[in-house]
């Protein structure tokens, strides 16, 4: 048989088929009665009716498998403007097909499927605010593609919300929102090289945003007669309105009482030589200290009876609107080494850090509490009635040498170190100055050039203090003796 | 990093169905939309929020601001105000959602809590005896609303000095002061350090002060 021929039998032969069904159906119909006149009627309503139940059943599928999909309660994670975001969620791509997400693209996101049903959303938010994205998908063929939103949200970025407004020249007690300063102490005549100060204070972005004063203060000096260092941080409590104040008069007042005492003090340095000779000498160490009683604790007191007078002149004031820390330390050098006494209330962190040792003493024990922000004042009138207090807040030491002696704020300590048990871990401190040297570079921070009489060093402590930590935006206060 | 937990306590009884929770629903939106805005809210500021009526759920665990999404908040038809009940769940998710300081670790913020109710406690036993733990639970701040003409003020002050109350119970007064709750958690972030006592910023004309 040639190949028309071949095409012809088939041709029979579908013929053949079509026309033993129709005799089949014929039949059928002859069977349960269908007469022939109503045979074409009752076809034409036979098809249709079952092509209602088929749409039917057809449409009562697509709302199944919809009904499964919103079952899964997709839910996009919340993303945050310029961090990548990125979510993987199944869908059940045996039921369903030609899946999309409309809206993606202009939110800066991506759809891709990886295993079979398995998807990932990613990309980087550019915008901030709340979105709806629409998955498109269809079902059954012949049915509509099936639409559920989905909201999404992404946060603006912290960092582009704050503001920086300066604050009203005209409030009481005005300060500037930043400080710095370096003391240079000239080199001996010798030529070696002396120790010099440098201090920053920075107001802290939570005060920027809404134009208010820095509540930290600092203060330092240098006795060139006597050759004594005095350094003062103190830490205004952010809820008391005029720490601000407080602060600035706690620092000051502690500089003028020591640096009055020091100036020429022949029996406190007397008593230093000696108990620096027979440092086992109980006699020796209970003159010493009798000394800096008189200099570091009472100057402790001092400042806070200045608050409590500046307080008073105040009439619509009381001492706690005042509210402050406060940490001072005096220092000499000797032919034996470094003598240091200090005092603390509150909390940040005061320490004498010697990387050629590795060792870091703190100078004290910050002040906390159960809760976040929780701290003693200077101003609090227990605290000098606490019978421990020389012994909890007073600290003398002689050290032959040290890398630096830092004071700070608890705007620097809480970032930096968190908890107390890291303000006790030297390597903490390694790691802190570290930081403090070479800056935070992915943020754009520099680093403090610690090197002797580098005056620069107390603009790149100021730029160093905006460093970025989450959620600490307090105050930021540190003094380096170095 | 540390947080400030707020917990916020919504009556979701019988008769605020209908208006007042979507009212309620609106103003909570409104709200954390605010709060996004606030860049020390937005790295410092955990919700958490429980609904009673007859039963008491914490329908969002502490949640951080940047990661939270609403829930869906009903109501059944009728039924008592558990709201000593409510308070009792309070505690315990202050007792494990919280951190303290150790030396280990920074602690949180103190909490603030948030209380609105319609009516008036139906547990009255439970919520006296709920009273002293909330309290020695160190919040911040524990600020109540009495929400409509049927809510009751006299327990709220047992409660906390800090009572208000709204007139109306539609959408316009829930959006005023829910911005307002905002407005004071903002406060609560910036203010805690030193004294017990947090100062609100003035409330809306919407919001009444109870004395």
């Amino acid at each position: 048989m040639d190949r028309k021929q071949r095409m012809a039998t088939r041709k029979n032969l579908t013929v053949c088929r079509l026309n033993d069904s129709a005799r089949a159906l014929d039949k059928a119909m002859q069977n349960a009665g269908v007469s022939s006149a109503d045979k074409e009627s009752f076809l034409n309503w036979a098809i249709s009716s079952l092509w209602n139940t088929f749409k039917e059943e057809r449409m009562n599928q697509r709302i199944m498998i919809e009904n499964e999909v919103r079952q899964l309660g997709l839910r996009f994670p919340n993303g945050t403007v310029k961090k990548e975001y990125y979510h993987s969620f199944q869908l059940p791509v045996d039921k369903i097909d030609v899946i999309e997400l409309s809206g993606m693209d202009e939110l800066g996101l991506t759809l891709e499927m990886g295993k079979p049903g398995e998807f990932f959303l990613f990309g980087k938010p550019q915008k901030a605010g709340d979105f709806t994205l629409k998955l498109r998908y269809t079902t059954v063929e012949g049915e509509p593609a099936s639409e559920l939103n989905i909201p999404i949200a992404f946060n603006p970025s912290p960092r582009d919300l704050w503001r920086n407004v300066p604050t009203d020249p005209n409030i009481p007690y005005y300060k500037p929102d930043c400080d710095k300063e370096y003391l240079k102490v000239e080199a001996g005549k010798d030529g070696s090289p002396n120790k010099d100060i440098v201090a920053a204070s920075q107001r802290g972005r939570s005060h920027a945003q809404e134009g208010k004063a820095r509540d930290d203060h600092f203060s330092l000096f240098h006795c060139d007669e006597s050759d004594w260092y005095i350094i003062a941080v103190a830490d205004g409590a952010g809820s008391a309105k005029y720490s601000r104040k407080g602060s600035e008069v706690a620092c000051k007042t502690v500089i003028d009482h020591c640096k009055n005492l020091l100036l020429d003090n022949p029996d406190f340095e007397t008593s230093i030589r000696e108990y620096e000779a027979e440092r086992d000498n109980q006699e020796k160490r209970t003159n010493v200290t009798r000394h800096v009683i008189d200099i570091i604790y009472k100057g402790a007191m001092k400042a806070h009876e200045a608050v409590k007078k500046v307080a008073e002149a105040n009439e619509e004031s009381k001492i706690k609107d005042f509210a402050t820390t406060l940490m001072f330390a005096v220092c000499k050098k000797y032919d034996f080494g470094w003598f240091i006494a200090s005092f603390w209330v509150g909390d940040g962190a005061m320490c004498l850090f010697d990387e050629n040792n590795k060792t870091a003493k703190l100078l004290g024990t910050p002040d906390e509490g159960e809760f976040s922000g929780q701290t003693r004042f200077l101003t609090m009138p227990e605290i000098f009635r606490d019978p421990e207090v020389v012994a909890k807040r007073l600290r003398m030491a002689i050290v032959p040498d040290f890398t630096a002696l830092f004071l700070m704020s608890d705007g620097v300590s809480d970032p930096m170190f968190e908890t107390d048990k890291n303000l006790n871990d030297y390597a903490k401190w390694e790691e802190f100055y570290n930081n403090l040297k070479n800056g935070f570079p992915e943020d754009e921070i520099g680093g403090v050039d610690l090197s002797d009489d580098n005056e620069a060093a107390k603009d790149q402590l100021l730029g160093w203090l905006d460093f970025w930590n989450p959620g600490n935006h307090d105050d930021r206060t540190i003094a380096i003796l170095y | 990093m540390r947080r400030l937990p707020v917990y916020l306590l919504i009556d979701t009884s019988g008769s605020m169905r209908g208006e007042p929770i979507e009212s309620v629903k609106v103003g909570l939106e409104a709200m954390v939309s605010s709060l996004r805005q606030d860049p020390f809210a937005l790295e410092s500021v955990n919700i958490s929020i429980i609904t009673y009526d007859r039963e008491v759920k914490q329908i969002l665990p502490l949640t951080p601001l940047d990661e939270l999404q609403l829930p869906e908040i009903t109501t059944p038809e009728s039924g008592p105000t558990h709201t000593g009940q409510a308070l009792k769940l309070l505690c315990e998710k202050i007792d494990q959602e919280v951190r303290l300081s150790t030396p280990d670790q920074k602690g949180d913020w103190m909490p603030l809590l948030f209380l609105m109710t319609d009516g008036k406690p139906s547990d009255s036993q439970l919520y006296k005896e709920m009273i002293p733990e909330v309290k020695k639970r160190h919040f911040a701040s524990i600020i109540a609303c009495a929400a409509g003409m049927s809510a009751k003020t006299e327990p709220l002050k047992e409660l906390t000095n800090e009572v208000y109350s709204l007139d109306t119970v539609d959408s316009t007064a829930f959006k005023k002061f829910f911005k307002w709750v905002s407005d004071s958690i903002g406060v609560g972030n910036r203010s805690i350090g030193a004294t017990e006592d947090l100062v609100l910023p003035p409330p809306p004309a919407e919001v009444n002060v109870i004395i």
